[in-house]
């Protein structure tokens, strides 16, 4: 199927563009999957384009999960500037065990 | 954080967060897990990182210790604040 | 503002004060050189000269589990009188220490 065009999703409410979506996230929990054997829970602050086309986000009451040969590694950080260069996945609303 | 009262999602840029720690203490952690512990001198929109007083952790043991220096933003995974130093 | 020449607004101005100083330079791959800065570019492309490489390998001794740094120190470690950095190498760069 071709793509719908984008002046037609105006007036489609339960279509919005990924930034959109990121956009939407700010001031809510979000939970990051990143390349590599990491993951980042956190409050989205800010969101910034960088000079290149990945997202950087300031990320408050941070969580990070890191899986080691040696078992999950937690870490907890106060406020931090996540590069978007690794990002793999970003969930609104936070880990699912979270809730 | 004291962030001037204004409303945390009207601020679409990290450049307030990047004044607010600029001259504090941070952790630079880069995308192979060594992080780096020291002042931020300055960073830029490609992430790429001044600091000094800089310490080298690998697997939280310290490395190496540098006076000044730079690190090339591609490897940053993130620079956190801390809490205490 | 009278100090322009000498301050260091962004990283690159770290780099730029280390012209024709040694420094240090941490690679991709366990390799570290310590040369001469004369030029780099805003990829941190870089020029040294007097060289001096040192690639080291860790290895676990699957008995005891402890680390084997082998570092290529003394005879094994080069040295190159001019080199040629891409700069997609470079993790970190480190200026000599100014008093």
């Amino acid at each position: 199927m071709i793509a719908p065009k984008r002046q037609n999703l105006a007036g489609n409410p339960s279509q919005i563009l990924p930034s959109e979506l990121i956009d939407r996230c700010v001031g809510s929990k979000v939970w990051v999957v990143m390349r590599g054997d990491k993951e980042i829970e956190g409050t989205l602050r800010r969101v910034a384009a960088g000079f290149d086309v990945f997202v950087n986000m300031v990320l408050e009451d941070v969580t990070e999960y890191e899986i080691t040969p040696e078992g999950k590694k937690v870490t907890h950080l106060d406020q931090i500037l996540l590069n978007g260069n690794n990002i793999a996945v970003l969930v609104p609303g936070g880990k699912p065990e979270d809730q | 954080m004291a962030d001037g009262g204004e409303a945390p999602s009207s601020a679409k840029t990290p450049a307030d967060f990047l004044k607010s720690i600029k001259g504090k203490p941070v952790v630079v952690k880069l995308n192979s897990g060594v992080d780096y512990r020291g002042i931020l001198a300055c960073l830029d929109g490609y992430m790429n990182i001044a600091m000094e007083q800089t310490e080298e952790y690998v697997n939280g043991q310290l490395k190496n210790k540098y006076g000044d220096c730079f690190i090339r933003g591609n490897n940053v995974l993130y620079i956190s604040t801390v809490r205490h130093h | 503002m009278a100090e322009e020449e000498n301050t260091v607004r962004e990283p690159l101005d770290l780099i730029r004060l280390s012209l024709d100083e040694k420094v240090y330079v941490k690679l991709k791959g366990e390799r570290e050189l310590r040369g001469k800065l004369h030029a780099y570019d805003q990829h941190l492309n870089m020029i040294l000269g007097d060289v001096e490489e040192t690639v080291t390998s860790v290895e676990i001794d699957e008995e005891t589990f402890e680390e084997i740094i082998k570092a290529s120190e003394g005879d094994s470690s080069r040295m190159v009188p001019y080199l040629f950095v891409r700069g997609d190498g470079v993790i970190l760069v480190s200026p000599p220490l100014r008093s």
